[in-house]
């Protein structure tokens, strides 16, 4: 099934280089074994960064030109709405979960849908086709390892989990062998609603997350006999909520 | 009619069939890509690279060259006189039989000492197979062709038996010639040839830059195909190398990945490159197996991909290795294992992206930030708080450059670089760093085989280097000692590059330094690969440590024939899984000589060692132990315990 | 001791006195009847004695300090009252009604809670604490509204004043459109969602089909404002607490004063919903035994104390749990390197962790740094491990190994 893998503008955390995001390479992993010719679809001034999405697994991607700071939104669903009503539609829209160095809301993929009309599915570990055509069969993440396996109508749009299968490895010659398109923005007035009060950004610390018999010594228990100790942590685990075993 | 005068003939046939055996590989390395050899030059120097260079490396092992000087000298000799034989009249005369006998009779005095290097037991590192009936077939030809010869010589008096003898010589030397195709004798003609166009001439030019004998070339980032990914990709002088591989094992002995169980053997990885352009399933082989041997499917052919679970060789194989170059040392053909290896490397990387999985991650940190562990470049002066570490970027100039690497960024590696900047600020010597922007100087990609990350890295670094005015560029890293000095004049950027243990020393030798006396102490000094098989410098540190007034115990490996600590060509990124680690193995070693220290002049080295784990001795880099020294010394009334003369080790 | 607490600020607005046309003074022997906070006076002796921990193991001689530096919670205070009857429950907390109860809310905050299996989760007491900050900001009166999927305990203990549930939702896109309906009924000030697995997703969609901007991810809310982290954690904004929020894990207080009433609103006339774009919903549950270290809630792990390993993967298995190992275990070979537990192995996001014979190297106990709940088998009183434990056996892990397979079996025939 034809798949696009929309990459957006990912900064290094470190270097604050342009760069692909990881999920959106585990997403072009997960778009290869779907589509033999993955394509990659950005919006934004140019391909650096993004090309690396060639060196793991796309065949082409297609780059429609927008000045940088844009939101990036109607260029997205222009070029989607065209793809989607032209001769080879695409079956399935992946993405990863949020903007990396930028505002990071992960709306994206929901006000795309939301104006493309289709259904998106969220957190994705693992796809394949459904046994009716035109169907795809989405596993989706959850707490404690558990797994949503969902039976979709396609077209869809697809977020992608950090759970998923690593990306494909990058390999340079596939970069450089990979077809670049550029295209030009057909609407572009939106500034992105860069938010007032923009700051440097202060670390506040998170809650702790210890309760040690320091807080309630009462549980420590010297030298109890084996089958009291099994009795004292089964009824903590289930105290706790961790497990029920038989009773609980 | 006697025997002796078919004796010409036979060798008339053995060139033939020689030739027709050979002329099969020559066929094979043809289907090598194109590589500029001059010829001229090549053969003017085979006799000098053949009986000085080969031969100091074979004369390593004396039970080697006693062997093969009276076994090769004799064969050639007895078959050069035998063409003489051609010439009817020539026969006729005893004494030209005499001699051909006695040439006969000095191949089978070194046939003798071959066989005793194989019977009743083989050396451990030597092949089997054909190799190990290599002796028996050289004894027949040398015994029968003797006998022959004698009877000749003698005037023929028993015609009979002259042709008992002359036939088994006569199988045994069709049987030799039949094995120049994939046999031991092989390496007799491809040997020479590869001595002859040597991919790396300046190897046998004692004077050659180093850049130009270990330093890696620069791969053409926009080939059509980028490193090496069959047979047919390497350069036909490549192809010929693997030919002239003589089995000897030498390799096999000296590597540090087949000492810890790795599966990696240079010896098997040679004769697999050999066995790879014919093609075919089944490759006579009969050396030591990789260790953990894994299992491979074992197609090959000249356009049939090397690295491959289903190809010959496993990728395991490949990525064990630590480009120590031990094997290149060691090799008497003067094989270039490593930079077959990389070759091989630099199209798993670059064009299939089939690297072991933990080493992408410091791959994708070089193509995210320009520094393989992730961390900001402006980070990497954050250790030298509270010293004076002056930045190039205020002045512009500095005489020295001091080069930080990523020793800047480990725990144990800045204890190392605060103790050489106080030491270069104790002898007043003008220096500065790059400070933020120097960009790790791309060793580790290279040797993973990203050549795409390397260029840029080196290129960048070229760039800002050429901001700035500096007589020299000291670095505590060999690794990027190595890359700055012998691989970034590819890139344009030529500099004086000093290690800080040849710094240090010519500061203690001209008196800008007094460390006081540590003498008491014994210390071993363990050689880092880059620095001392790939640039030769093994005394510069000796000399400092002794003008410490260290009592020196050397080990069995040392100087340029050192085991490596596991540490280098990206081998721990890549944790291919073996017996043991390398660095236990080399802490053994160390641990034989009774020293209490381990002297070190390597992050990389320093970083392998200190993790054996269990009681041990102390790893001090050389600049620790100086600036030990230079505070003990302060610490002492003036003229107190003179320190000794630094003297050229 | 049932003295209130002064509140020093109030006393000082009564003692002074302000004229027309000159500096307002105090007047320091002005004595009126001061204005009582209703706070009782804490009393530290009595803290100090309910803090007195351990008392059922070490006999009266020996004391233990409580370090934590905390004031007690309820939980503890209960125990103690019941423990020792020289203290009486109502004398902790006098003064304060033991349930809080906002009859006419001014405005409401939803906090949507995904409780599975009908138990709050801590990420969901946070989120309910959050709701419950906002709901008390300025003025006040505001009524937490908790949005549950099925009926929960415990909620009004987290915070929740009111509790509304839309049941029988088999997608995030169904919830997200009942949710949607709920927020058009009821208007709230507020929603608040845990930024993680379908709450964060079901924001998206609401704040999608609402049209409305939304806060995500916030990393520190107060009553005055929300601060979110962008552009890779190198700037970030600040807002009055906006509409449509997810908080980050660990970011918000669980609400842990007096408990609220938590009354079950009517439900909306529960309009079956249907997503055409979904065939077929299934949840497979995860297997423990299979889970990465890294995904998994809950780890038992053994270390130097442990050497049948046959018999500790039969526990592990038996628990539901995964398995982990310290890395001397690891080093040895007896357990897989992905197993390894640690700064230079996994680091773990589990709620639970049970080290069995684990003493506890300061590596290790960064690997378990995220743990909530761990328990320490060991012989050795003074490991680092049992310091940190929420529940510490002194004893042989090989011997409450098989004790603990056999109360199992038990408990499973």
């Amino acid at each position: 099934m034809k798949t696009i893998v929309l990459l957006s503008d990912a900064r290094n955390p470190v270097s604050g280089r342009a760069q692909l995001s990881r999920l959106e390479a585990q997403a072009i992993g997960l778009a290869a074994d779907l589509d033999e010719t993955p394509q990659g679809l950005h919006v934004g001034p140019g391909e650096e960064g993004v090309a690396a999405g060639l060196g793991h697994g796309l065949r082409g991607l297609d780059v429609v030109e927008a000045p940088e700071g844009e939101d990036p939104l109607p260029a997205l669903a222009a070029f989607l709405k065209d793809a989607l009503s032209g001769d080879a539609p695409p079956a399935l829209v992946l993405c990863g979960r949020r903007g990396e160095g930028g505002l990071e809301t992960g709306l994206v993929p929901y006000l795309l849908a939301e104006a493309l009309g289709l259904p998106i599915l969220a957190d994705a570990v693992a796809m394949r086709p459904g046994e009716a055509p035109g169907t795809l069969v989405v596993d989706q993440a959850m707490a404690k390892g558990a797994r949503r396996r969902i039976t979709a109508r396609l077209p869809a749009i697809v977020t992608v989990h950090p759970l998923s299968s690593p990306p494909q490895p990058f390999a340079f010659g596939r970069m450089r062998r990979g077809d670049i398109r550029r295209h030009a923005a057909a609407v572009c007035e939106v500034p992105v609603d860069v938010g007032a009060g923009e700051r440097p950004h202060r670390a506040r610390p998170k809650l702790m997350r210890t309760a040690g018999t320091a807080s309630g010594g009462a549980n420590l228990h010297v030298g109890p006999e084996p089958e009291e100790a099994a009795r004292l942590i089964l009824a903590y685990l289930e105290e706790n909520g961790i497990r029920g075993y038989g009773r609980g | 009619m006697t025997a002796a005068a078919f004796l010409p003939w036979l060798v008339v046939a053995m060139l033939l069939v020689a030739a027709v055996q050979i002329g099969r590989r020559v066929r094979l390395w043809r289907g090598g890509k194109p590589a500029t050899v001059d010829w001229f030059a090549g053969l003017k120097a085979l006799p000098k690279r053949y009986l000085v260079d080969v031969h100091h490396v074979v004369d390593r092992d004396k039970s080697a060259s006693r062997m093969h000087v009276p076994t090769a000298g004799g064969l050639v000799l007895a078959c050069g006189l035998l063409g003489f034989g051609l010439v009817p009249a020539i026969t006729a005369s005893r004494l030209y039989w005499a001699l051909v006998a006695l040439a006969f009779l000095v191949m089978g005095a070194g046939v003798v000492l071959e066989a005793r290097r194989r019977y009743p037991r083989a050396l451990p590192r030597l092949s089997l197979g054909l190799w190990q009936r290599l002796p028996v077939h050289l004894g027949v030809f040398a015994a029968g062709g003797f006998l022959t010869a004698l009877l000749a010589a003698l005037g023929n008096p028993l015609p009979a038996l002259s042709f008992v003898l002359f036939f088994p010589a006569a199988a045994a030397g069709l049987a030799l010639a039949a094995t120049t195709a994939s046999g031991p004798m092989r390496h007799a003609l491809a040997g020479a040839t590869h001595l002859v166009a040597h991919p790396r001439p300046p190897r046998f030019e004692h004077q050659a830059a180093k850049g130009d004998t270990t330093g890696l070339r620069p791969l053409d980032l926009e080939a059509d195909k980028l490193g090496a990914e069959t047979p047919a990709d390497f350069a036909w002088n490549r192809l010929l190398a693997f030919d002239a591989c003589v089995q000897c094992g030498r390799c096999e002995a000296a590597c540090p990945a087949f000492a810890a169980g790795q599966p990696l053997s240079p010896k098997h990885l040679i004769a697999d490159l050999a066995a790879a352009s014919g093609g075919g399933h089944a490759r006579p082989y009969a050396g030591n197996p990789y260790p953990n041997e894994r299992a491979i499917g074992g197609a090959a052919g000249m356009h049939a991909p090397i690295v491959s679970p289903d190809g010959i060789v496993h990728p395991d194989t490949l990525w064990s290795c630590t480009t120590c170059r031990a094997c290149v040392e060691e090799c008497p053909m003067m094989i270039e294992h490593v930079d077959a290896i990389v070759d091989l490397r630099r199209y798993q990387t670059l064009e299939l992206g089939a690297l072991p999985l933990k080493a992408e991650e410091p791959l994708a940190n070089y193509r995210g930030c320009d520094e393989p562990s992730g961390r900001p470049l402006y980070e990497r002066t954050d250790f030298a708080a509270g010293l004076s570490l002056p930045r190039i970027v205020e002045r512009g100039e500095a005489e020295v450059l001091l080069w930080l690497g990523q020793a800047a960024y480990d725990l144990r590696g800045q204890r190392t670089l605060k103790a050489l900047i106080q030491t270069l600020n104790a002898a007043g010597v003008d220096f500065a760093v790059l400070g933020g922007q120097e960009r790790d100087c791309g060793d580790l990609a290279r040797r993973l085989g990203d050549e795409a990350t390397f260029q840029r890295l080196a290129t960048a670094n070229i760039e800002i280097l050429s901001r700035y005015r500096f007589s020299r560029i000291l670095t505590a890293d060999p690794h990027a000692l190595h890359v700055i000095r012998n691989e970034y004049p590819a890139f344009g950027g030529s500099y004086e590059v000093v290690h800080h243990t040849a710094f240090l020393a010519e500061l203690v030798e001209s008196g800008r330094l007094a460390p006081a006396s540590l003498a008491g102490r014994t210390i071993t000094y363990h050689d880092p690969c880059y620095l001392g098989r790939y640039n030769g410098e093994v005394e510069a540190p000796r000399a400092l440590l002794d003008a410490l007034g260290l009592e020196r115990r050397e080990m069995a490996r040392s100087g340029k024939r050192s085991m490596c600590c596991g540490g280098g060509g990206g081998a721990p990124s890549a944790d291919i899984p073996g017996d043991t680690r390398i660095p236990d193995i080399r802490m053994v070693q160390v641990k034989e000589t009774g020293a209490k220290t381990v002297a070190v002049a390597c992050p990389q080295c320093t970083a392998m060692l200190e993790g054996v784990t269990g009681e041990r001795p102390e790893v001090k880099d050389v600049a620790e132990l100086l600036w030990e020294a230079i505070e003990a010394g302060r610490r002492k009334p003036a003229g107190a315990a003179p320190t000794r003369e630094l003297q050229p080790a | 001791m049932s003295r209130l607490r002064k509140d020093p600020r109030a006393e000082r607005a009564t003692k002074t006195v302000a004229e027309a046309g000159r500096r307002p003074r105090l007047d320091l022997g002005r004595r009126e009847a001061s204005p009582a906070s209703g706070r009782p006076r804490r009393d530290p002796w009595r803290e100090w004695a309910a803090s007195l921990a351990g008392e059922t193991v070490t006999g009266p001689e020996r004391k233990r300090y409580d370090r934590s530096q905390r004031q007690m919670n309820r939980a503890d205070a209960a125990r103690f009252a019941k423990e020792r009857q020289s203290l009486d429950a109502t004398d902790i907390s006098p003064g304060q009604p033991a349930l809080r109860v906002v009859e006419a809310p001014a405005f409401a905050v939803f906090a949507v809670v995904e409780a599975a299996g009908g138990r709050l989760s801590r990420f969901d007491r946070q989120v309910l604490g959050a709701a419950r900050l906002l709901a008390d900001a300025g003025d006040g009166g505001g009524a937490v509204v908790a949005i549950v999927p099925e009926s929960v305990e415990a909620l009004g203990e987290a915070g929740a004043d009111r509790v509304l549930a839309l049941p029988g939702a088999a997608t995030p896109a169904i919830r997200a459109s009942m949710l949607r309906s709920a927020v058009e009924e009821h208007g709230p000030r507020h929603v608040i969602l845990a930024e993680e697995g379908d709450s964060a997703d079901i924001a998206r969609r609401l704040a999608a089909c609402l049209g409305e901007p939304l806060f995500a991810d916030v990393e520190h809310l107060t009553a005055r404002q929300a601060v979110r982290a962008i552009r890779g954690g190198r700037a970030e904004i600040g807002l009055a607490p906006p509409r449509l929020m997810t908080i980050g894990e660990d970011r918000a207080k669980p609400h842990e004063a007096v408990p609220c009433e938590a009354r079950p609103l009517e439900d909306a006339a529960a309009a079956r919903l249907d997503d055409p774009a979904i065939l077929s919903v299934e949840i497979i549950p995860g297997d423990p035994a299979k889970l990465a270290l890294s995904e998994t809630d809950f780890v038992v792990s053994a270390g130097n104390g442990v050497n049948d390993f046959a018999a500790f993967r039969d526990l592990a298995a038996v628990m539901k749990a995964t398995p982990g190992a310290s890395r001397v275990v690891c080093d040895a070979g007896l357990m897989p390197r992905q197993a390894q537990v640690g700064a230079s192995g996994t680091v773990l996001a589990a709620d639970c962790y049970l080290a069995l014979g684990i003493s506890g190297a300061p590596q290790h106990l960064q690997g378990i740094a995220g743990c909530e709940h761990v328990i320490a088998v060991n012989t050795d009183l003074h490991a680092a491990m049992i310091e940190r434990a929420g529940l510490a056996i002194v004893q042989d892990a090989q011997l409450v190994m098989p004790a603990l397979l056999k109360l199992l079996q038990e408990r499973g025939a």
